[in-house]
């Protein structure tokens, strides 16, 4: 299995520039004995315009990594680009800024301010920068994301669904640089969480919106444009136009590292694998 | 369980550090004021057996008027004690003058006078009769004008053996120091100063009459016991005159003690106790209601392995008790640092206490810790109970609750109560006025407040922090939503500011309301140009011959002055005024009903026309009195004037009362100044006066009114030192509750600093949520202040028979609101900070 740390060639000339750039990552928590690293030398750019979905089991550190990248935690070693800026420079104001102006945000749960409506959530990041939210897009937004009838709702009175699309509509409103979605539909069933996949694919697509998404699920990891895999602190693969059986498929092999083939499947997938 | 619950603790340091803090406070006052009470009980109290020791009895007159706290007994003669000193069983016998004397100080300053009495009388010369010992390089007076003093006023007064300086007897008298005297171990018997002389210059300058004695102390032989003393000198003593033991004296001066000072100031302690009390209870309650709804999560996982409802409920009751126990102990050590800031306060206030010690009561530890521990289990209790209602699996799916506590019935008992309340208060204030039913109405209206609190939370809060979106933006937004969003959180915690502030309102309503009054009283009444009023309440009061020889000054018209006669009518016992009656009429601008003040002289009195309805007297009728040296003599009405405030019921002639009088003092001087001269001419001229009679200085108009509304403002300033401490832990508890409820929105903390609120805007939204807390507590408190104020006022008016003026003091309102403000933003700060330095991280991170 190629390890591979950047992105296939096969687009060279289509390939577009990365939004977010890591090089040589390194992340340790603790010292001495009880040192851990979490991140390990990790140099991936992840392209703009592009849906990329970071995935590996857990302890892998995938979420560190999109932590790191997203400007919420600091590196060890190494540093992380966000277009022109190296975040490792910046204070912690200027952090704050960059996130409030340039990322976006969607978490697993717990998006959303409960005294405020949803409206008020999508134009937040706006309003702490004192900026006014640019109406037409907000509009288009809440109706690509269908919320329309919902607006004037606190999030105590939508569903995890209706929830979590508000928080897509938050992260699209600002017209970011990147988007980090973590876990975005770990909370919820398959049909609301097939919704919100369908919004950010949709986002990618008509936006030109770059998104990069940390998941587990390989459902979810099918609807993005490649799928990088990490494996303790590193990246192992990359997969271009990831298919959920085929990202499955390398989850299995991620977690255990001399190929065993469980026995029922071993005669049945032995010739399709691609 | 009970591992749970100390590892429940250990766990969660700063949350048991909240607990205890606001127990700490509220106990540490209540301990500090029980102190405060026994020491002054102890120090005080042994002061007279101290004093009494070595009498065994004492013979003395029967007949005593008792007015205003002052007691005045009729002289005895001094040949009496040969016939005592003969009796079987007396060994020791020496006479008494007692009566009030004030040493001037080497700097020209008269000592004393401010609470402690200032005593003068004869140095008794029997050592076992006399509680004062000479320090050594002074002696006892032996002949004209030598006396001794006692250490505290040599040194307060930078006196020596061998100085020269005057006493006030009230006239200025010239004395040449030649002892210095100690009352047993300490340097002064409670604060009062003394002067003695010898028992002839004694009875000369002191007492009206030669050959008379205030009484005589008496110790018996061996083997006599006080009452058999008692009855062996009964038989000889002539009519009028009465003995006692030395037991019953102590006991009798003791009791008057309490009744007079000292039961009025442990109340006054124990009311600011119990108001600092229920204001930290709210914080408890508060505390105590945000950890256990943090701790849902825990019960509710306990409750899901199987542990029942009473265990879950036993486990904070527990934990209750530790914390109860322990900032109860932690609490009563604070109290004693109290005590002492306390005495320390009173005595820069003049009211010394006579030893610095504290004396702890058993009593007051058991007290403490009791009060301590019971209002920390049922703070903790309600909520727990709460808690363990909630269903496992509901509170292991972190709903993030925001509950509302608008019932219907909650409202509807609210606004009875507090309804209730307002009329109680109301009806205390009309026809004879009802302190206590005011009192009680007061307290149904905080009742009814508590209730309907949460009710009235949200709108209100929402209101005062309309503001808020307009200076800070969305931050400013989210912190009035967040004021909003727990109304019952919001209502207990500003209660506690609330009740502070209602004290603070109702105490600053009727003091400007008194002071109003007696601006009012003086403008309508006092018609001269300038006054001499005597400063000194518990001492001498102005030299008699202070008003004639002002009233000889070219610069004045006519001066006059108002005195105090103790009198008995109709069984009653009260302070009547003496005047001099014609010139009386000159100056005081007093409506007359009928008669005149020129026809008072011997033998006449006036009365105001309240009086003479309320007892059925007219001109010319007979008016039977009493005086303190056993005479009756019958008054003939000669005018009746309108009831004011500037004298009372009661006004007879000097002349009338002087044959009768016990030591003569005036109280006021009032001047008129002749035509033509300018009132700085004038007061230059009284004050030069005034200045060789030792007296204190001359005023106007404006500067009487103005030393008056002072001294309302030092017994307000009294009162808001007690009341900072009160503020200061309704602070406690805004930040306490702040603390916690950040804590509790950690997580959404966190998101907002991840898409992107700055440090400073997220402690700009914490300090806004504080301070509309604040202003809620505050503007409420205001609110029940000034209408407390009000009733009060009326209350207080009716129950003095007069009606006072209700001014409501806007300026020091807005102060106080200000203050409020303050308070919100300062209870912030820490929690503002710690919001602020949180980890975005850690905050958003699901676990």
């Amino acid at each position: 299995m190629p390890s591979t740390q950047t992105l296939p060639p096969r687009t060279a000339a289509t390939s577009p520039a990365a939004a977010v750039r890591a090089e040589a990552a390194t992340k340790v928590y603790g010292a001495g004995d009880t040192a851990v690293r979490a991140l390990d030398d990790v140099t991936i750019g992840l392209p703009a315009g592009r849906f990329t979905a970071i995935m590996g089991p857990s302890g892998s550190g995938k979420s560190t990594l999109m932590h790191c990248m997203a400007g919420l935690d600091s590196l060890s070693g190494g540093r992380v680009m966000i277009g022109e800026i190296d975040l490792g420079k910046l204070s912690d104001k200027q952090l704050t800024r960059l996130r409030r102006d340039h990322i976006g945000f969607i978490f697993q749960a717990f998006n959303l301010v409960p005294t405020l409506t949803a409206a008020e959530n999508i134009a937040l990041p706006a309003k702490l920068a004192g900026r006014r939210p640019d109406r037409a897009w907000v509009d288009t937004v809440v109706r690509t994301v269908g919320l329309q009838d919902r607006l004037s709702h606190r999030p105590a009175e939508l569903s995890g669904g209706q929830q979590q699309r508000v928080a897509v509509a938050r992260a699209l409103a600002g017209r970011p640089k990147v988007i980090f979605a973590d876990e975005p539909t770990g909370n919820l069933d398959s049909r609301s969480g097939g919704e919100i996949l369908a919004f950010m694919r949709r986002a990618v697509d008509e936006m030109g919106q770059t998104i990069v998404m940390v998941t587990h699920d390989p459902v979810a990891a099918g609807y993005a444009d490649a799928a990088v895999f990490l494996a303790d602190g590193r990246v192992v693969d990359v997969m271009d136009a990831p298919t959920s059986e085929r990202v499955l498929d390398r989850m299995k092999r991620l977690d255990a590292p001399t190929p065993v083939v469980a026995p029922a499947l071993a005669g049945a997938g032995n010739g399709r694998r691609s | 369980m009970l591992t749970t619950t100390f590892a429940s603790l250990r766990g969660h340091k700063r949350r048991m550090l909240a607990m205890c803090s606001a127990v700490l406070l509220g106990v540490a006052f209540l301990s500090g004021t029980l102190v405060l009470g026994s020491t002054a009980d102890s120090a005080f109290g042994n002061l007279y057996s101290e004093a009494n020791a070595g009498t065994d009895a004492v013979v003395r007159s029967s007949t005593d008027i008792e007015a205003d706290g002052v007691a005045q007994t009729g002289l005895l003669d001094a040949s009496l004690l040969d016939r005592i000193g003969a009796t079987d069983g007396v060994a020791r016998v020496a006479p008494l003058v007692e009566r009030a004397g004030q040493i001037v100080g080497a700097d020209g300053d008269p000592l004393g006078g401010q609470g402690p009495p200032t005593l003068a009388g004869n140095w008794i010369t029997d050592d076992q009769l006399n509680p004062y010992h000479l320090e050594p390089g002074g002696r006892a007076p032996e002949s004209g004008n030598e006396v001794v003093i006692d250490e505290r006023s040599a040194e307060d007064g930078d006196l020596h053996v061998g100085d020269h300086t005057v006493v006030r007897v009230p006239e200025p008298v010239d004395v040449e120091i030649v002892g210095i005297a100690a009352f047993g171990e300490l340097d002064s018997m409670g604060g009062a100063t003394y002067v003695a002389f010898t028992l002839d210059t004694a009875q000369r300058l002191l007492l009206p009459e030669p050959g008379k004695v205030t009484s005589f102390i008496v110790g018996a032989e061996d083997g006599v016991s006080q009452t058999a003393l008692v009855d062996d000198l009964h038989p000889l003593l002539p009519d009028g005159t009465e003995a006692i033991t030395g037991t019953a004296l102590t006991a009798e001066q003791e009791e008057a003690l309490q009744s007079d000072f000292l039961g009025f100031f442990k109340t006054f302690l124990l009311v600011f106790a119990g108001i600092a009390l229920l204001v930290a209870t709210f914080s408890i309650y508060n505390t105590f209601a945000i950890v256990v709804a943090q701790r849902t999560r825990e019960s509710a996982l306990l409750r899901a392995l199987g542990a029942s409802r009473r265990q879950v409920v036993g486990s904070v009751l527990a934990e209750g008790i530790v914390v109860g126990l322990l900032a109860s102990a932690l609490g009563m050590a604070a109290g004693l640092g109290i005590a002492k800031g306390l005495v320390a306060l009173l005595g820069a206030m003049g009211m010394d206490m006579p030893r610095s010690s504290l004396v702890v009561e058993p009593s007051s530890i058991v007290v403490a810790i009791v009060v301590g521990l019971v209002v920390t289990v049922v703070a903790s209790l309600v909520p727990a109970v709460k808690a363990s209602r909630v269903r496992p699996l509901a509170a292991l799916r972190d709903v993030a609750v925001d509950r509302s506590a608008a019932s219907r019935w909650r409202a509807l008992a609210g606004l009875v109560v507090t309804g209730g309340g307002a009329v109680l208060t109301v009806v205390g204030t009309v026809g004879a006025g009802s302190l206590p039913l005011t009192g009680l109405g007061a307290l149904g209206m905080v009742f009814g407040m508590v209730l309907i609190g949460p009710v009235v939370a949200r709108p209100i809060a929402g209101l005062l922090g309309a503001p808020l979106p307009r200076l800070r933006g969305i931050s400013g937004g989210l912190a009035r939503r967040n004021a909003m969003r727990n109304p019952r959180r919001t209502s207990s915690t500003a209660m506690a500011l609330l009740i502070g502030v209602a004290v603070v309102g109702t105490f600053t309503v009727v003091a400007s309301s008194l002071k109003a009054y007696v601006d009012d009283t003086i403008e309508s009444s006092f018609a001269g140009d300038l006054v001499i009023v005597s400063d000194s309440f518990s001492g001498v009061s102005l030299s008699p011959e202070l008003a004639g020889a002002v009233d000889e000054l070219p610069e004045v018209e006519s001066a006059t002055a108002l005195g105090g006669a103790p009198l008995q009518v109709d069984g009653k016992d009260f302070f009547a005024t003496t005047a001099d009656g014609p010139a009386m009429s000159k100056i005081l601008d007093v409506g007359l009903t009928d008669g005149t003040f020129d026809d008072l002289g011997t033998g006449t009195v006036a009365l105001s026309d309240t009086y003479a309805e309320d007892h059925g007297l007219a001109m010319g009728e007979s008016v039977p009195v009493a005086y303190a040296d056993g005479v009756h003599e019958d008054l003939r009405v000669v005018a009746i004037y309108d009831t004011n405030d500037l004298v009372d019921d009661f006004v007879i002639d000097k002349s009338t009362y002087a044959p009768h009088a016990l030591q003569l003092d005036d109280y006021v001087v009032m001047i008129d100044l002749a035509p033509g001269v300018s009132m700085e001419r004038g007061e230059q001229a009284v004050q030069a006066v005034a200045d060789r009679y030792y007296a204190p200085d001359v005023q106007d108009k404006q500067e009487y009114v103005a030393s008056v509304a002072d001294q309302i403002d030092q017994m307000l300033a009294v009162i808001y030192a007690l009341l900072v401490l009160a503020i200061i832990i309704a602070l406690m508890g805004i930040a306490n509750t702040l603390s916690l409820s950040m804590h509790e929105r950690t997580r959404e903390l966190g998101l907002l600093r991840a898409v992107g609120q700055s440090r400073r805007q997220l402690r700009s939204m914490v300090r806004g949520e504080s301070f509309v807390v604040a202003l809620f507590g505050t503007v409420g408190g205001l609110g029940l202040g000034g209408f407390l104020g009000w009733a009060l006022t009326q209350a207080i008016g009716k129950a003095e028979d007069t009606s006072l003026p209700f001014a409501l003091p806007v300026g020091q309102m807005a102060v106080v609101l200000v203050v409020g403000g303050l308070v919100g933003v300062i209870a912030a700060v820490r929690p503002a900070r710690r919001a602020a330095k949180l980890d975005v991280l850690a905050a958003i991170a699901t676990d």
